[in-house]
This record gives C-alpha cells, structure tokens and sequence, in this order.
C-alpha cells in the first residue's frame, strides 16, 4: 500500500483545489487528516478491532458521512453545522469527504495491495490495477477491469483470510515504515508541497490586492 | 511519458488550485496547452536523433524561466502585467509550476527519464527508488546511492544517470524503436498504465466536476449561495 504521507499529498491537493474561499490552515489540516484517517484501521487492527485496509477503508465510511452531511445540510430545517460554523463549515466537511475518498481510500485501490471495499458485507480485497492504452497493432487495450458474465470484475488479491496487508505497527519481522516507494510517489509529495507554498503566496497577493481595491 | 492525459489531469488539478479567482475556462485551457507543449519534441525526435525527452524535457528551461519570470512580473513597466493585468502574472506562473511538475517531473521517473539540465549537461537521469524506515536497517533511501568504488577507492554517486542523448532513445508512438524493424510496426498511446495513473486521472476528472459545482460568490464570513464539492 502506498503510504500515508502518499495519501495526504493527494489530500492536500485536494484541499487546494477545492477549498477555495474556505483555504485556511486549519481546513487543510483537516481535510489532509480525512486523507490520512483511513490508514488508523492498521492500528485498530492490532488490538484485534477489524481489519487492516478494510475497516476504515470501506466505501460505506464516506457514502456514510456523505448522508450525514447531505441530510443536516439539505433536508429538514436548520442546519447544525452551518449554524455553528457557517458555510466555511459546510465547504470544509464537504471536501473533507472527497479526501477521504479519493486520497484515504482511492490511493490505497488503485495499489496492488488493494482494500476490502464493501468490508463489513464482503471480506474481499479489490485492487484495480492494469492498462489501459490504444495499439495500432491490438485497438483498445484495457486490463482494470474485466467483463464476465454482465459482471464488472476488477482484480482481486485476496480475502481477510487470505491476504495480509504489511504495515509497520504489526510486531514481529522486519518492520518497515514507507515513505515513499516509487519516484512517481516522491515526485507527487514534492509537487503536493509546492503547490501548498505556491498557494499560500497566491492567497496572500489576493488578500493584498483586495485591501488595496 | 506517462501519458498526455494524465499530465492534463494533474495540471488540471493545481490550475484548479492555484488560478484561484481567475479560474476559467480559458485560463485552464492555456495551462493544459502548456502541459502538452514539451511533447513536441517527440516530433523533432524524428529528424535530429535523441531530441524526445532531451530537447523540451529538462529543467534548464525552468530554471531559466524562474528567474526572468520573477524579474519580468515584478519590474515597473512589466509587459506581462501591462498587457494582460494580474490574470496574465498569475497564469504565467501558475504554467511555469505545472511545466514543471505535471510534466517535466513525473517523466524524469519514467522509462530512461528525462535530460534532466540539458543543454549544460547532456545525460539522461531517471529517479528511481523508496524511501522507508526499517526496524532493523533504519533511515534508507534508493534514489542517490553514494557507495565507494571498491577498486579505485574513489566515491561513485548513482542518481539514476544514464546515456546521452545520441545513445538514448525513449519510446514514444511516433517512433516506438530507433530502428525500425521491418514488418507491421506496433504504436501504443498510452491513457493510463498502473493503478496510480488511473487514479490520478480519475482525480482530476472529480476536481474539475467538483469544481463546476462550486459556486464562487461563498465568501468565509458566509453570505452567497452554499457550494458543494460532492465526489
């Protein structure tokens, strides 16, 4: 699995893209936390509470707090988190969720290493991994994803039974905490901390500019 | 490369980012533009041996580009900022940034890399390796290895170098092997190869629809139409 400070690059990200006028210090911590949130399920596995790349990394996490959110937000009366911290709360939890969907877990499924995405209904881990590319000699070349039987299959490495997940809070072997484990990993870190510095001085030229108006 | 698309999606992600208030339709067409520019010298590649990945694909050009740009943006008289205003500057940098990250980086860790400061060098460099810390080996880093050369006793640094641009050739559909054999040549476009291509293709695609469903006007103290960026 790709590791965490991978996911939190990928959040952060994020975070620049779609905080917008909510682009603080605090949201983009928080919504790089949602990015990193998942991997606890490492650590709660351990103590023997679910399973590792499952637990948290179960889509019904963020379809869960995206209901949440949508039902306070949109439906009924007044809404909680408006209330207490305005539509600044509002764009924050929203984009939060994205994070922790597509950085949290989508880093993790589009690994080798794969997630039990409908943990706790199936004990399954998918990964989707493959090709995809146009040949002048084969046409279109698509390996993510297979057609069976009406069914869309993506790659499978294992059940919780059958497939274990290496992470380094687990004692016994050679314990290894990744940091990066290719140069498109490192790559996409650095670019994640440039685009956090070229964003703040792109927010401080617009605060200047909009006092001097 | 990795493919044209998913450099566009990860320039589409930071132009989203960084435009900020000049975030338009236009603005995000001439940073994917930009994006796609140093592929062109796929197509030099053709007549002078060795261009592709050397010609358009190092970081002199950014590090040449930095400077003049600051000094450009910055001097009375500015012609960037007289001719265009802010918006111009702030898409003017915002290219330089995703030149050089979307595109120019992410090849430099791909098939033989890129002609990293070529014209003032020219040598091929591809980043490779991990990073980790072990329980039994501690701190360990593959991406420069610096060992000593056991018969000469002289230091010897591995970041990846390899030919030079006469002796590398870097697959590309317009000239997928230097000599071309004799029969029906095989010319692949890559979209996405790998998990993480897919992935950041999909991500941008979720930023750039996200994003269209922001409104601009939410300002934090909270007045305007409420937005929402459902992925």
């Amino acid at each position: 699995m790709p590791s965490t400070l991978v996911a939190v690059a990928v959040g952060v990200l994020l975070a620049i893209a779609l905080l917008g006028p909510a682009f603080n210090r605090s949201s983009v911590a928080i919504v790089a936390a949602a990015a990193a949130a998942p991997d606890l399920d490492l650590v709660f596995a351990l103590v023997d509470l679910g399973d590792p790349n499952a637990t948290l990394h179960t889509v019904f996490v963020p379809l869960l707090a995206a209901a949440v959110l949508y039902s306070d937000t949109r439906l009924g009366g007044a809404s909680r988190l408006a209330d207490r911290y305005g539509l600044y709360g509002v764009r924050v939890a929203w984009v939060a969720i994205a994070a922790l969907m597509i950085a949290g877990i989508g880093v993790d499924a589009f690994s080798s290493e794969g997630v039990a995405l409908l943990y706790p209904l199936s004990g399954r881990y998918y990964a989707v991994v493959g090709g995809f590319l146009l040949s002048t000699q084969d046409g279109i070349v698509q390996t993510y994803v297979t057609l069976a039987d009406g069914w869309i299959e993506v790659s499978s490495p294992g059940t919780l039974d059958t497939h274990t997940i290496p992470s380094p809070v687990t004692p016994g072997g050679d314990r290894r905490l990744r940091i990066v484990e290719t140069g498109e990993q490192a790559v996409l870190v650095a670019t994640a901390i440039v685009a956090l510095a070229a964003k703040w001085l792109v927010e401080r030229y617009d605060r200047l500019a909009e006092a001097r108006a | 490369m990795p493919s044209s698309v998913v450099h566009a999606a990860v320039a589409a992600v930071l132009a989203v980012g960084l435009l900020g208030r000049f975030y338009d339709r236009q603005a995000l067409a001439i940073v994917v533009a930009i994006v796609l520019v140093p592929e062109l010298d796929t197509a030099l590649g053709l007549v002078i041996a060795g261009a592709h990945r050397t010609v358009l694909h190092t970081m002199g050009l950014s590090a040449v580009a930095t400077p003049l740009l600051y000094w450009e943006t910055t001097r009375e008289g500015s012609w960037i900022r007289g001719r265009w205003g802010a918006r111009g500057v702030r898409i003017a940098w915002v290219c330089l940034v995703v030149h050089t990250f979307a595109h120019i980086a992410f090849d430099w860790t791909h098939l033989e890399g890129i002609n990293l400061i070529w014209p003032a060098v020219d040598r091929f460099f591809v980043l490779e390796g991990e990073m980790y810390v072990s329980a039994s080996e501690g701190f360990v880093q593959t991406f420069v290895d610096i060992a000593r050369d056991p018969e000469t006793g002289r230091g010897v640094i591995d970041a990846g170098q390899g030919g030079t641009r006469a002796e590398t050739h870097v697959s590309n559909p317009a000239q997928p092997d230097p000599q071309p054999d004799p029969g029906p040549v095989d010319r692949r476009f890559p979209i996405a190869v790998r998990g993480w291509q897919l992935h950041l293709l999909l991500t941008g695609a979720s930023v750039m629809a996200a994003r269209r469903l922001q409104s601009d006007q939410f300002n934090p103290r909270g007045c305007g139409p409420n937005s929402t960026s459902d992925d």
